[in-house]
């Protein structure tokens, strides 16, 4: 349930590589060494380790096309844990390095495997679920996704993590997950006497108490326009809190209710503060039939609320129809460079008309700039980006009240610069991306009623709800030309 | 002046922690250590990180980590409790410095104070304002983390204080309970762990563990055998070889059920890394105790699986793995599954979270496991295709998740279908198989490095499971073929999975199959080679090279194409290439190796010597010439052998090699080698006599006379036997029959040596041991005509007895030898005129009798002795007599 170290690097798509922060933990290495006998591997220094990682990763060498180690298709890399060879015998191997690289950064550890050879499954190690969150916790406290190496966020927050390790790791075996942000100033530690503190409520709330309550829907969709192929659409949904309440041990439910012909939430996943689960909210699934029992809600969730704002559930549903119907028809005219463009879209009539931003976007890959763009559109406006490659529909807050768009017309490709490539939409597939938000909206009809939010304390705190929908990977295939299936609802 | 130290001070320990090795080689461990000791005076914390992360380095001897140790509690002595973080850093250090400088033991003084302060902190209740009890910030935690580590690495160390670590735990103060219930956990789990391993213990044990309350650190048993062998870190009890050491307890376990009850209580209180290390701590411990029902888990059942955190998820599913049915009815099995199988792709999970569950999945521990539990992959029973259906591979997957995916839908594919080929009636088979093509797609047009290897993977993969529906095993070998037309670039891919395909278990001959398809696509270029890209042409020669190590493909199109590139006159350029004409090489040398050489002779002979000739290169023209040399000079089978043998110089096919840049150079190297014959240091057989015939059995020498005996044996002729070691051990070894002609009839010694070709190809030069002669081996029939009957033996025997036993003696010189040297010794018997007789007595107990008869003109000896040694003095004597009287004119 330990880790023997921990290096923390970052790269630009294989270019300027550094180790930035490393941690190595002797009294884990020193159990590593005992438990492991013969077959134990120390670690090697960062400059080591950092190439046999990115041998791995499939970074090493970016000029060179073919690397035998790098490449080799024996090399199926399927969980999180890669294998260092740090010798060429069978001993000199380091497992299980687990790694997490999103963006420029890249997060790797060594967990301890308590137990000799033969080599246990990775499924059997406690310490490898150990390191990934802490590796997960470590990397949105590094800022997440949107971290520039060089940029303002990563060197202070790298310059923290000596302190951060010592709180959350300080001898190998991970407690906690650093905060992203330091402890509310409003965090007063309890006084003697009162009842047990969670670890993960670091203090009490001072001040004003107030609940916030934010449910997010996202829908995905792929539509073909193809009867050949089934469109697919799924909706998950997370409920954001932010509880600024008093006490040590402050006990507040939240209830999520479906309107009374909803379809149930399935494959529910609730916070750890939450103190205890319904069993019949967790049934649902949407990996199978769903039983007959149907269970709509009303869904409670009680819990104790951390002092920083934390996902509190999350959830998938089924619903019926996507939000937003589209066709789209490329068509090859006579000339080479000459497209016909028809797109219609039409709002389903059980959603709201009221979008917060509504857009849609027509790449084109492997071909050259746009020159004539000569395109009618019903509603909205139309822009061609700079590099023009991209159409971008701007539909506004409103579809009109016939609730259906179209765009007509024909597109010239005879620029002279070649436009962005991408070697799945070759010829004539080609997908609109759509982009809205609908606020006070969520497509599983679930939401949070302000009065179902209960909180035991002492003062009144003020309750805010709300919830709205967004996009996301929300494709329309032209169906004209071959589109990628993704899924296995095809194969039953 | 102190900034700009402090500054330097930060340098050099950063410097230190990014390479150590280099750090040391500018200064010694033992200076930087002593400097580092006389800094930390000044309370900074980064002059702890050497010690921290390198403390063996620094302390390479027991000895100074026990000083190191004395030197940093000084430190911490004097330092105001106001530093808490440089306080607790401290802590921190000098558990790490006497753990992994090996001082953890009653004897040592650093420890045993160490322990005592650290147990002292923990029960510190002193109240600081400013002390935020978040994880670390305290001393105390901080000391108990300390305390956690030492027991983790030195087990049953605080196994003796287990009831006042509870009673800490259960204070009124809870603020430090999350570090309290984690070192409670992990020290009652190595105590039970340790008293189950005891043979005998029993509830009595367990009481003793649960209510040891010794006094303050070690002094109270200072030969508890923690601290005197210090024990070794214990592994896990959950191993996946089933569970490990019980410890038979009644059914009453009062106090340890309540214990963990209130652990597990307070679980939801703890972080949830914490609450997962707790879990799985109190896991091991009620799967040891056999009085626990694992029932006492329930309550926390249904929070753990409806969790979204990766760690308390899979705690969980160690649980199901330790307790099976005793914690989890059918029905649950089933809902967990479920819940796994929507976490792998659960839109919320991280990619790596995704990746870990279906790698549990995969593993799943089910109550009534069916497949081989050697923790290979098996589907659990209850994973339908329904509920596998979420899990199929998507073009927008990540490699590995992707990966993954293909492996598990294939498996389940498979599960379903059973491995006919006609199972591929499923959709699913269709599905993957249009993944695959999906992929190749992405690949044809141009995707990048990551998207090429992500396929080939995936064709490896798919053979794997798929290999044997030969509708789609020879559709990719027909697609990978018309990619490597369009994208000669691809070739080392290609080749690769072609590699894997052939040394792993994709069905045998697709590879060979997937190679002759590509012999036939590089062969094709050369008929308008002007054409062909000088990169694509590279390409073609290293497929062909590969080919051509193929004996099961006929490779006379290659040899023609290859009389193509070597012949072709433009452009020019090509011709003074040296990388081509050593790729072509590349080629014949597979070729000279390749057992339908004899029908690509004189083809190969003409590539060759035309190479040789006109090439603009010398190094690649002198390398032609001597791939023609050894193809004209060399049997077919000592050629092999040197091409195998002789290294790597252009054996760019399977390997990438390094490449010298005169392959000559290193080829003319393995070849002289090859060619040379190698002095053997030890004997590799030996010659065994077979029968008193003299034939020998097993292997092959050259005989030769030996030194000692020179001359006793005429000079054998070398023998020759062609395959010394035949296949199977039961064969018998080779028999040889050598011809001995003594030149004289005495015993003697061969001395035998012998040159052979070993399975290496190389040739070899033994000595081997003496084979000895012996006497009797010499003694032949007597050489006369086979038509001779009995009776002329008989004659021949009688005349050569006279010959050889008979003294020529008259009566008188008879006369005078008796009396002179026999006279003692005579034993008269008047009665017998015909003879005499001699008695010899020779000291100590032999005789020697002689009856001496007169025969017409000679005299018989005959003689009779208990002791045969002294025959041959007897004879000596007789001789010298005799000689004696012929030198005094008797006529013998």
């Amino acid at each position: 349930m330990s880790i023997r170290a921990l290096w923390i690097i970052t790269h630009e798509k294989g270019e300027h590589v550094s180790v930035r922060f490393s941690r190595r933990f002797p009294t884990v290495e020193y159990r590593a060494k005992s438990l492991a006998g013969s077959s134990y591997q120390a670690v090697p220094e960062d400059s080591a380790v950092l190439q046999l990682l990115l041998t791995e990763l499939g970074l090493a060498d970016p000029g060179k096309p073919y690397v035998a180690q790098r490449d080799d298709c024996l090399n199926q890399q399927r969980t999180p844990a890669l294998e260092l060879h740090v010798d060429s015998s069978a001993k000199g191997i380091l497992w299980p390095v687990l790694v997490i690289s999103r963006g420029p950064l890249i997060l790797a550890c060594l967990p301890l495997v308590e137990a000799g050879e033969p080599r246990p499954p990775l499924s059997s190690l406690l310490s490898v679920s150990q390191g990934l969150t802490l590796l997960e916790g470590l990397q949105s406290f590094l800022g997440g996704s949107e971290i520039k190496t060089d940029g303002d966020g990563l060197a202070p927050r790298l310059a923290l993590m000596p302190s951060v390790l010592q709180q959350v790791c300080p001898l190998g075996t991970p407690l906690d997950v650093p905060q992203a942000r330091a402890p509310s100033t409003a965090g007063v530690p309890a006084a003697a006497g009162s009842p047990r503190q969670p670890a993960w409520r670091t203090g009490q709330h001072r001040g004003r108490p107030a609940v916030n309550v934010a449910l997010t829907e996202t829908v995905r969709c792929m539509q073909y326009g193809d009867p050949s192929k089934q469109d697919l659409w799924d909706v998950y949904g997370t409920v954001t809190c932010k509880c600024d309440v008093e006490g040590v041990l402050p006990n507040v439910t939240v209830t999520l209710t479906l309107p009374p012909n909803g379809s149930p939430l399935q494959d529910i996943l609730a916070h750890p503060c939450v103190t205890s689960l319904d069993s019949s909210i967790l049934n649902a699934s949407s990996v199978d039939d769903g039983d007959g029992s149907a269970f709509s809600g009303p869904y409670k969730f009680p819990f104790c609320p951390p002092l920083e704002p934390f996902k509190l559930c999350s959830y998938t549903s089924q619903v019926p129809v996507p939000p937003i119907l589209g066709s789209y028809q490329l068509k090859q005219q006579q000339e080479v460079n000459h497209l016909r463009v028809s797109v219609n879209l039409k709002l389903h009539e059980s959603v709201k008309n009221t979008f917060e931003y509504c857009e849609a976007r027509l790449p084109f890959f492997n071909r050259v700039q746009m020159s004539i763009v000569d395109v009618k559109v019903s509603s909205g406006h139309l822009d061609v980006n700079k590099e023009k490659n991209l159409l971008v529909w701007v539909l506004g807050q409103k579809f009109p009240k016939s609730r259906e768009v179209t765009m007509e017309g024909g597109i010239r490709f005879s620029g002279q610069l070649p436009g962005p490539v991408d070697p799945l939409c070759t010829d004539l597939t080609a997908y609109i991306k759509l982009y809205f938000k609908v606020p006070d909206l969520t497509l599983s009809g679930c939401s949070v009623d302000q009065h179902s939010v209960q909180v035991y304390s002492c003062a009144k705190p003020k309750i805010v709800t709300c919830r709205e929908l967004q996009s996301k990977e929300y494709f329309i295939w032209n169906s004209t030309g071959p589109a990628p299936v993704s899924s296995g609802q095809m194969i039953l | 002046v102190f900034l700009t130290m402090a500054v330097s001070w930060v340098e050099r320990v950063a410097s230190f922690l990014r390479s150590p090795s280099r750090f040391l080689a500018s200064t010694t461990a033992e200076v930087f250590l002593v400097e580092l000791l006389r800094e930390q005076r000044d309370e900074r914390l980064t002059m702890l990180s050497p010690l921290c992360e390198h403390p063996t380095l620094l302390c390479p001897s027991a000895c100074t980590g026990e000083e190191t140790c004395l030197e940093l509690m000084s430190v911490f002595s004097h330092c105001p409790p106001k530093y808490t973080e440089f306080r607790c850093q401290l802590l921190l250090t000098l558990t790490t410095v006497l753990v992994s400088t090996g001082c953890v033991s009653a004897h040592s003084h650093a420890s045993r104070d160490f322990l005592e302060l650290l147990l002292k902190l923990a029960q510190d209740t002193y109240y600081d304002p400013a002390d935020v009890p978040s994880a670390l910030r305290s001393t105390r935690a901080a000391a108990c983390e300390c305390l956690r580590e030492l027991e983790a690495c030195c087990p049953s160390l605080l196994s003796q204080h287990l009831e006042l670590l509870n009673g800490l735990r259960q204070q009124e103060n809870p603020r430090h309970h999350q570090a309290l219930s984690g070192l409670y956990a992990v020290v009652l789990r190595n105590g039970v762990h340790l008293l189950a391993r005891q043979a005998g213990a029993g509830p009595e044990g367990l009481k003793a563990l649960l209510g040891g309350n010794a006094a303050v650190a070690w002094e109270a048993e200072p030969d508890s055998p923690a601290l005197t062998d210090r024990a070794a870190p214990l592994p896990s009890v959950l191993g996946p070889s089933g569970l490990g050491p019980t410890l038979q307890t009644g059914p009453d376990c009062k106090e340890l059920r309540s214990v963990l009850s209130s652990l597990l209580e307070e679980s939801y209180l703890l972080t949830p890394l914490s609450q997962a290390a707790l879990l799985h701590a109190l896991t091991e411990v009620v799967a040891m105790v056999s009085g626990v029902s694992p029932a006492i888990f329930k309550a926390q059942l249904l929070r753990l699986l409806g969790t979204s955190k990766v760690c308390l998820f899979h705690c969980t599913l160690l649980m199901k793995a330790a307790f099976t049915d005793s914690l989890f009815s059918a029905e649950d099995e089933a809902f967990l599954l479920k819940r796994l199988v929507a976490l792998c792709q659960h839109p919320q999970m991280s990619t790596a979270a995704q990746l870990f569950y279906t790698d549990c999945l995969v593993h799943f521990p089910e109550n009534r496991p069916i497949g081989a539990a050697d923790g290979g992959e098996a589907l659990p029973v209850l994973l339908t295709p329904r509920l596998a259906a979420s899990l199929v591979p998507t073009v927008f997957d990540e490699p590995a998740t992707m990966l993954a995916r293909l492996n598990v839908s294939a498996l389940v594919h498979l599960e379903e279908h059973g491995a006919r080929e006609g199972g591929a009636a499923g959709g699913g088979l269709a599905y993957l198989w249009e993944h695959l093509l999906l992929r190749l797609h992405v690949v044809e047009h141009g995707g990048d490095r990551a998207a090429v290897v992500t396929f080939f993977r995936a064709s490896f993969l798919f053979l794997c499971h798929f290999g044997h529906v030969e509708r789609h095993a020879a559709d990719l070998r027909r697609r990978l073929c018309a990619l490597y037309l369009r994208h000669c670039r691809l070739a080392p891919h290609v080749l690769n999975l072609a590699d894997r395909a052939q040394d792993g278990p994709v069905r045998p001959g697709w590879a060979v199959a997937l190679l002759r398809s590509l012999q036939g696509v590089a062969v094709s270029a050369g008929g308008d080679l002007a054409a062909v890209s000088q990169k694509d042409l590279h390409w073609h020669l290293r497929v062909l090279a590969r080919v051509a190590e193929e004996g099961q493909i006929g490779q006379g199109s290659t040899v023609d194409f290859l009389f193509a590139v070597a012949t072709a006159a433009s452009p020019p350029s090509r011709n003074e290439d040296w990388r081509l004409g050593s790729d072509l090489l590349a080629v014949c040398r597979h070729l000279l190796a390749h057992p339908g050489l004899d029908a690509l002779l004189c083809p190969l002979a003409d590539v060759l010597q035309h190479v040789a000739r006109h090439h603009g290169d010398t190094d690649v023209r002198d390398h032609a010439r001597l791939y023609y040399s050894l193809l004209t000079a060399l049997s077919r089978e000592k050629l092999a052998g040197v091409l195998a043998n002789g290294g790597g110089g252009a054996n760019g096919g399977r390997q990438d090699n390094k490449r010298v840049l005169s392959a000559m150079v290193v080829e003319s190297q393995d070849l002289t080698s090859a060619l040379t014959i190698h002095k053997a240091r030890t004997p590799v057989f030996h010659l065994v006599a077979k029968d008193r015939a003299g034939g020998w059995a097993e292997p092959t020498p050259a005989p030769e006379d030996d030194e000692p005996s020179a001359g006793r044996f005429a000079a054998l002729a070398d023998v020759c036997v062609p395959r010394l070691f035949r296949e199977g051990a039961s064969a018998a070894p080779p028999a040889v029959t050598l011809t001995l002609r003594p030149r004289a009839p005495y015993p003697g010694t061969l001395r035998c040596s012998a040159v052979f070709t070993a399975q290496d190809e190389l040739t070899w030069h033994a000595a081997l041991p003496d084979v000895h002669v012996a006497f009797r081996q010499l003694f032949k029939p007597l050489p006369v005509p086979a038509s001779w009957g009995p009776a002329l033996r008989l004659r021949a025997f009688e005349r050569l007895w006279d010959d050889l036993f008979c003294g020529r003696l008259g009566e008188a010189e008879l006369e005078a030898l008796l009396e002179e040297h026999f006279a003692p010794f005579r034993v008269a018997d008047p009665g017998d005129a015909t003879g005499h007789r001699v008695l010899l007595f020779i000291p100590p107990g032999s005789h020697v009798l002689l009856r001496i008869r007169p025969q017409e003109d000679a005299v018989q000896f005959h003689m009779a002795t208990d002791n045969w040694r002294l025959l041959p003095h007897v004879n000596d004597f007789l001789l010298s007599v005799t000689d004696w009287e012929a030198r005094n004119g008797v006529d013998s």
